[in-house]
């Protein structure tokens, strides 16, 4: 329905409601006054009964009562002698008239309040209805911005306004409108606060034409405003109850990691302890060779620790997500080869088989951070795959993503962890068997994740693969050529 | 023992402080220490020590704050003290004059090679440099600009031939890429690392008896390059 339609058509429902009524009178007038002469004037008086009962019923109890007036004087002048005057002679034609006028008012007012009754519970039954599918809509809604849009087009529906907004407050405050984005330049017509128990939760503005907003309009939108009030409360409490589980867990977490960690930490510390304490306590003598050993245990055994807190402070850096890659254009096999190089010596008893080509062009990775993701993926191979086993790395270009695979011929992984051993903590074979925080994969996939790849683990026929993808486009732009190829040969 | 190297440790852990004054004065060095940065700017310009070693986790003022300082009025080396991870610091450290870093925990073999190549560059500063560098086989010749495996001439491009120069003139030293950027390329190519890449790629090639395992060209993640040579 357009606006200006809206606006005017209620006083011209009203005017021609009146026409109508005048006319229908007229109408059976002209009839009655034909027939005037073969009927009795009672039988008139009763007839005119009819027309005026149909006007209330159909237009209500004003025009009702105003019809029986005009009615009245109608009669008394065409139908009671003598005809043309508003003069009365004859007694019985005056009790005719009273009685007249009082049933045709005790007509017209019983049929209009019927009306008026009728027309309230149509209404109470609408409200009901529209209070009901208010309420079955926000059911289960738990986010401010979906309660918001369900109440705004509800709203809608039922004012037939020109646009209804929502201001909702809170921690992240915003407004909603319909079905414009922005609302017109004058006030609202009406506005009605979205009262909580616990403090006001926003407003409902509407923009309505003033005539068009009834009490029962108000009335309704402030129940709905009360529903949107209960609705926005049962959502937050709905957060609050989430954030307490996730507070919860991560408290289940950090015990877990407490334990892991403390028992990893011990024990590179005993070995340092019991090396250094018989180092000094001279129970060595100065020239054997276990003092060599001692003194290197010490040694190998502070670098240990020193990874392990280096990954516990890369885990708590990804969790809340200050982890942010330092991007430039790299060479993937000068990474690689300079964790080979760091790696040599750990991985001796492994075959490594490297397949990254030096025609890949530039990744935009953090050189440090990869460095981890290829040093974690190796050090996870080397630790689960049997010994004089082949550790492989593969990268191609696929589109334009990177795409490297380090493979083992270590044991498969059943289908249902492949997931989860990203996640930290995350062991399938007993933390005692295995050194280490649990936590290497999951670095891996942070790294991963904050430069835009995916990473995932899959078995393949004689093994377990570590995949991972890295976009080639940055900011933007794909890789540079190399720059001045001909000085280059 | 008065001509003993004097060395300026600004570090507010005293464990550190301990470990270091301990093993250097060991070596024959004479050893000052201070807990803060103010404390320090002051010893540097009263004691006028010949290395500064300065740790980055300073109490009182940001340790890259205090490079700036130094190196308003003074040449002598630094030497920064920093933990992992935060390369950032490093690089804006050795960017605002800083000579070369350590990575805590360090090994003591470590330090004393750091002490050593700064207090070369030191005694360089004041007189001439040697036209001669040798690494290994290599024998590059800075006047001249000619490299050699053994007898054998390598011939080099005219960037790589600038590119290792300055590599080979600053040996021993940390180079930030920036800086590298800056001296070969020139300021406006400084944020290009990728050149810097593939000429360190092509240059090992030329170089390195196994260029997968760099003796001569070392990599500092995310910091930049170091060449190695004989001392």
């Amino acid at each position: 329905m357009n606006p200006i339609n809206m606006r005017t058509s209620p006083l011209l429902s009203g005017l021609f409601q009146y026409l109508l009524a005048i006319g229908l009178i007229a109408f059976v007038t002209s009839v009655f006054i034909f027939l005037r002469d073969g009927l009795d004037t009672t039988l008139i008086a009763l007839l005119y009964l009819i027309p005026l009962g149909l006007i209330t019923a159909f237009w209500g109890l004003v025009p009702g009562i105003l019809s029986a007036l005009v009615t009245f004087l109608i009669f008394n002048y065409f139908f009671i002698h003598p005809y043309y005057t508003m003069a009365v002679h004859r007694p019985t034609d005056v009790v005719i008239l009273v009685v007249f006028l009082v049933v045709a008012f005790v007509i017209s007012q019983l049929v209009g309040r019927l009306q008026t009754s009728l027309a309230v519970a149509t209404s109470r039954e609408r409200e009901a209805t529209q209070l009901y599918e208010l309420s079955t809509a926000l059911a289960g809604l738990h986010n401010d911005h979906a309660i918001a849009e369900i109440l705004a087009k509800q709203i809608q529906d039922v004012s037939q306004g020109e646009m209804v907004e929502l201001n909702i407050t809170g921690q992240q405050p915003f407004a909603f409108c319909l079905p414009n984005t922005t609302p017109p330049t004058r006030a609202p017509e009406l506005t009605v606060p979205i009262q909580a128990a616990r403090g006001t939760r926003g407003e409902i503005l509407l923009w309505k034409a003033a005539p068009d907003i009834s009490s029962g309009e108000k009335r309704l939108l402030q129940t709905f405003a009360s529903q949107g009030a209960l609705a926005l409360e049962r959502a937050r409490l709905a957060q609050s109850e989430s954030r307490a589980r996730v507070l919860e867990e991560s408290d289940q977490l950090k015990s877990i990691l407490l334990s892991s960690v403390s028992h990893e930490l011990r024990t590179p510390l005993s070995t340092i302890k019991a090396a250094a304490s018989s180092l000094r306590g001279n129970e060595v003598s100065w020239d054997s060779p276990a003092r060599v050993e001692l003194i290197a245990a010490i040694d190998d055994e502070a670098d240990h620790l020193n990874m392990l807190v280096g990954n516990l402070l890369d885990m708590s850096r990804i969790e809340s997500g200050v982890l942010k890659p330092k991007r430039e254009w790299n060479i993937l096999p000068e990474i690689v080869e300079s964790v080979l190089g760091r790696m040599r010596h750990s991985a001796e008893e492994h075959k490594l088989e490297i397949d990254v080509p030096e025609s890949l062009p530039f990744v935009p990775v953090d050189y440090v951070q990869m460095e981890q993701v290829f040093t974690n993926l190796i050090s996870n191979s080397v630790k689960y795959a049997p010994l004089n086993t082949v550790i492989r790395i593969h990268a191609n270009v696929e589109g334009d993503e990177m795409h490297v695979q380090v493979s083992n011929q270590g044991p498969q992984v059943p289908p249902e962890h492949l997931e989860r051993i990203f996640d930290k903590f995350y062991r399938i074979t007993a933390a005692d068997r295995v050194t280490g925080t649990g936590l290497g994969l999951s670095i891996c996939k942070g790294i991963i994740e904050a430069h835009g790849g995916r990473i995932w683990a899959e078995n393949v026929p004689d093994g377990l693969a570590f995949n991972f993808t890295l976009p080639l486009i940055w900011e933007g732009a794909p890789p540079p050529q190399l720059p001045m190829d001909s000085e280059l040969e | 023992m008065t001509n003993a190297p004097h060395i300026l440790v600004i570090d507010d852990e005293p464990q550190i402080q301990r470990a270091i004054r301990t093993i250097l004065t060991e070596k024959g060095f004479r050893v000052t220490t201070a807990s803060r940065g103010e404390e320090g700017l002051t010893l540097a310009a009263t004691n006028e020590p010949d290395i500064i070693i300065l740790d980055l986790g300073l109490p009182d003022m940001d340790g890259v704050e205090v490079c700036t300082r130094l190196r308003e009025w003074t040449q002598c080396p630094i030497i920064i003290l920093s933990v992992r991870d935060s390369e950032r610091d490093k690089v804006s450290a050795l960017d605002k004059g800083a000579d070369d870093y350590l990575t805590k925990p360090f090994g003591i073999e470590e330090l004393l090679a750091r002490v050593r190549v700064a207090l070369r560059h030191s005694t360089n500063r004041q007189g001439a440099q040697s036209k001669v560098v040798k690494a290994g086989t290599l024998t590059i010749d800075l006047a001249w600009h000619i490299v050699k495996r053994g007898d054998e001439e390598i011939k080099l491009t005219g960037t790589e031939h600038k590119l290792l120069s300055y590599l080979a003139s600053n040996h021993g030293r940390v180079l930030t890429h920036q800086n590298i950027l800056t001296q070969v390329w020139g300021p406006a190519d400084a944020d290009h690392t990728e050149y810097l890449r593939v000429y360190m790629r092509q240059l090992r090639k030329k170089l390195e008896n196994d260029p997968e395992r760099p003796q001569y060209i070392l990599t500092e993640p995310g910091i930049g390059y170091r060449f190695i040579a004989d001392e």
